[in-house]
């Protein structure tokens, strides 16, 4: 067992040396024996996949003394494929051990049921296909948002699958989370936040807790997410309005902490009068909200459903009695908000008061 | 393995010009040209290929020296990487074009530059220098461009199905979601992914769309394209998918007719079991149920029988096909069922209704009334002066070779039971050997094979019997004979074999002897799988009559 775990640990060693200059050393047999290592990996994946001590236990030695992303057992599985893609776009492999690689990866086996050569075939093959299929015609406009929408969602996916992985091995969603790109990840923890909430608005037999705070790993990582003010505050203010809006729809434990965010910002705007305009007091910084950017969130929230949109009022009058409840502008930013709030809606055709 | 002879120098030129002229213009032209060239292009990068494979790299490079340059703008090009094999053949060539000592720095560059090209193909090292970064982000997970695109695929797949039923709600097109143009190009791009399992449901919802106009708004070289696919079986598709395919192009309902023809023809079937597998395989049965799809799988059924002469192979096929288009027809419980008269439309209606009867749906004591029934209407529309015309007489045997059997029972008749019905039977098979000819030919036809029967009918009770009986009893005064009147005669021949107790015991010694001896055991065996079919459906275990029909078969079978 212990040989085992010793042989484990190996993994992320092998990893990192397939993607630094140290391969400009490696002569075929190396590589082979690389490669051989890659897929004992795979096998010990394929044994001990229905074994959850043992998974636990593997998974913990492989996350020892790790800086940077974490490893976890899902990386045992997918090592020929991570070895092999590593070491083709590695320029320090000298010719004869890239040769080997070549002919091991990429052509067919003369007898052994090597996954490698039919994977990645395919891989070529699905990377044309998202070519062929993505972009739309001509004639629709944002051709370039239609992509990053399908990339985000299928990162979500990703994401979502190594929390499940994650969540097998009792690992919380912080160690992955917290290594992550910025600020790509929020962007695809949004995605993903939204994907589960339409999947789980058809799903029966999920518990009664679910439903009110949504499936596991949402809920672990929205309790990630509001953990840290300074993490929801770059959340929120990277994301559009109207989707944060849908977001705290589904997810009301999201909308309480996001309003109060929007006061504490507005309430830092003072009133030019020279210009007339709300602006922020010092120098903008990333905390830092315009007043027409604070404008179009709010009226967001009145395009929303019912409750958010009762909340955000009750809020915005609140702060106004508070502020002193003037009726003037240029006093009070939440008078003035509470009044553009009215006048989008009577050009709506709504009535708010 | 042969020696590869060389390949061409004139194709690889053709080759490279075709790859310089689609990357330089994405015209829908040039895009439709692309994937019509698909599969042969993929045939001259095979060949490439098994070239390669003998040879070390720098001999390559001496050998095609255009190489690079082809595969360079091949592998740009999504029509190419995306289309069944071809990525392998791609990847495959660069692998042997790399050398593993390069001795100068040509060599050098030219690895470099292979290299670049296959992590351009897999995704791989300009990943992280993806513009949205979603290469590292995929690397910080612990997953790779494989696990990524995989999905991606899928769900871009899984977008386009929902635009284009959602176009479809309640039948109305909904103004500006999705434009005829863009199907259009939607299905041409899906010509190289069609067996990618990933795109599947794209496919059936393509084949199964429906915009507002009537003009077909699929591309035609998509249509072909699914139909060559799903024929050679490379595919698999919902039936609807296949019956919309075949709604809307004429062309491919067609070409899988004489698929289906071509195959059934060549393939050596041992049992008419195996036929109809065959032929349901092919889900023409199914489809035919819609009226426009039968009448066209009819039409060629028909050509295909006059060309050949009415050969009893043909007609079978024909009768099997028949039967299990009616089977299908039964199981399909839509409302706006057309009745099964309403598929042959242009003959007399009685006959059809009197034809549809399988013999299992009467009981064996009324199969002689029902052949009189059916004989009389035959032989009334035959002589009836006012509708004389070749086309009306051909039609109505046409019509009769599909119910084949009502003549296999015929024959039974004839030799089983001692009625005067003797002369209508003999009419109603001398008309199906024979449907074309004059009174005076017909006659003739008549009396040698009353004169045949006679002599067997004589023959029926003897217990012991040899061969020159038989034959002496089939044999003709005159040298001369129709081959129609044989056909005949050979059907009466073997089913008194089988029917008469003088018979069996001569049985294998006859067929031995007399008719593997002649040129006749195509058709002998072709008589004997109708029977034990038609023992097998009506539930026939006489088991002295259905051992004998196995034994000969065995024999034929093995003299074959």
């Amino acid at each position: 067992m212990e040989t085992l775990l010793w042989q484990v640990e190996q993994l992320a060693g092998l990893l990192a040396v397939s993607r630094s200059g140290q391969v400009r050393d490696w002569d075929p047999p190396t590589l082979d024996r690389a490669l051989q290592w890659g897929r004992y990996f795979q096998h010990l994946h394929g044994r001990f996949r229905a074994h959850p001590r043992l998974r636990a236990a593997l998974g913990q030695r492989l996350r020892r003394g790790q800086q940077g992303p974490p490893l976890g057992f899902g990386h045992l599985g997918r090592c020929p494929e991570l070895l092999g893609l590593a070491l083709l776009g590695n320029r320090a492999l000298p010719p004869a051990a890239c040769h080997r690689l070549l002919r091991s990866l990429l052509l067919p086996p003369s007898d052994q049921a090597t996954p490698g050569p039919c994977s990645l075939s395919l891989l070529a093959r699905r990377r044309a296909a998202a070519q062929l299929l993505l972009p739309p015609s001509p004639a629709q406009a944002r051709p370039e948002e239609l992509e990053q929408e399908q990339s985000l969602r299928t990162e979500a996916q990703l994401l979502l699958s190594r929390l499940q992985e994650d969540e097998e091995e009792e690992q919380g969603p912080a160690g992955v989370l917290e290594d992550l790109p910025r600020p790509r990840v929020y962007w695809v923890l949004a995605a993903l936040l939204l994907e589960q909430a339409g999947d789980n608005a058809g799903r029966e037999g999920a518990s009664w807790a679910e439903h009110r705070e949504g499936p596991r790993p949402a809920a672990a990582v929205l309790s990630w997410l509001l953990g840290d003010p300074g993490r929801l505050s770059v959340f929120c203010r990277l994301l559009p309005g109207s989707l944060l809006v849908a977001l705290s729809a589904r997810y009301p434990q999201l909308g309480t902490p996001y309003l109060h965010l929007l006061t504490s910002w507005g309430s830092r705007l003072r009133y030019d009068p020279l210009s007339g305009q709300w602006a922020s007091s010092r120098c903008p910084s990333e905390d830092e909200l315009s007043w027409e950017e604070l404008r179009e969130r709010f009226s967001c929230f009145m395009r929303g459903p019912a409750p958010l949109r009762e909340a955000a009022l009750a809020s915005l009058k609140n702060l106004k009695i508070q502020d002193g409840d003037f009726e003037v502008c240029g006093l009070s930013v939440w008078t003035d908000l509470l009044l553009e709030m009215d006048f989008r809606a009577l050009r709506a055709g709504l009535s708010i008061i | 393995m042969a020696q590869h002879t060389a390949v061409p120098k004139l194709s690889f030129q053709y080759w490279l010009d075709k790859a310089v002229e689609w990357g330089q213009t994405t015209t829908l032209e040039s895009q439709q040209d692309v994937c019509l060239q698909l599969p042969k292009l993929q045939e001259f990068l095979q060949q490439i290929y098994e070239s390669l494979k003998h040879m070390n790299s720098t001999t390559a490079l001496q050998r095609f020296p255009l190489i690079g340059q082809l595969l360079g703008r091949l592998c740009w090009n999504p029509f190419v990487v995306g289309y069944d094999e071809s990525q392998k053949t791609l990847m495959w060539c660069l692998c042997y074009l790399y050398s593993n000592e390069p001795q100068n720095p040509v060599e050098l560059k030219a690895n470099s530059w292979i290299l670049s090209l296959l992590c351009h193909l897999l995704s791989s090292s300009e990943w992280g220098a993806n513009k949205v970064g979603t290469g590292t982000f995929i690397s910080a997970l612990g997953y790779t461009s494989a696990d990524y695109y995989s999905k991606l695929v899928k769900n871009i797949v899984l977008s386009l199905v929902t635009e284009l039923k959602g176009n479809q709600f309640n039948g109305l097109n909904v103004q500006g979601r999705v434009s005829d143009d863009r199907v259009n190009v939607v299905s041409l791009f899906c010509v190289p992914l069609i067996t990618l399992p990933d795109v599947t449901p794209l496919l059936e919802a393509l084949l199964t769309y429906h915009g507002g106009g009537s003009q077909e708004v699929l591309s035609s070289e998509f249509l072909e394209a699914v139909n060559e696919t799903f024929l050679k079986k490379k595919i698999a598709l919902s039936e609807s998918a296949i019956l919309s395919l075949w709604l809307r192009h004429l062309p491919s309902l067609e070409k899988a007719t004489l698929h289906l023809f071509a195959r059934l023809i060549s393939t050596q079937t041992s049992s008419l079991e195996e036929v109809a597998c065959i032929i349901k395989e092919s889900l023409l049965p199914q489809a035919a149920c819609h009226p426009p799809i039968f009448r066209i799988v009819d039409e060629i059924f028909k050509n295909a029988l006059m060309e050949t002469g009415g050969t009893p192979e043909v007609m079978t096929i024909i009768q099997v096909f028949t039967q299990c288009f009616i089977q299908a027809h039964q199981k399909d419980n839509k409302q706006h069922k057309f009745p099964l008269k309403a598929y042959f439309p242009h003959q007399q209606q009685h006959l059809v209704i009197a034809l549809l009867k399988h013999p299992f749906d009467l009981p064996a004591t009324l199969w002689s009334q029902h052949l009189k029934y059916i004989t009389d209407m035959l032989k009334a529309i035959i002589e009836d002066k006012s509708i004389r015309s070749y086309t009306d007489l051909f039609e109505s045997w046409f019509l009769f070779v599909h119910f084949g059997e009502w003549a296999d029972i015929a024959v039974e008749q004839l030799l089983k039971s001692e009625d005067e019905s003797s002369d209508t039977l003999l009419w109603l098979l001398a008309f199906y050997y024979n449907p074309h000819s004059d009174k005076e030919q017909r006659t003739q036809i008549l009396v040698e094979a009353r004169a045949v029967y006679d002599r067997l009918m004589m023959l029926f009770s003897c217990t012991t019997l040899s061969i020159t009986d038989l034959q002496a009893a089939a044999s003709t005064k005159t040298d001369k004979r129709q081959p129609c009147t044989k056909h005949l005669v050979r059907h009466l021949l073997i089913s008194f074999l089988l029917f008469s107790s003088g018979g069996h015991k001569i049985a294998q010694e006859f067929i031995s002897h007399v008719i593997l001896a002649s040129n006749t055991t195509n058709e002998v065996f072709g008589l004997l799988i109708r029977t034990a079919y038609r023992f097998n459906q009506l539930g026939i275990k006489n088991e002295r009559i259905v051992k004998l029909v196995n034994e000969l078969l065995q024999e034929l079978r093995f003299m074959d």
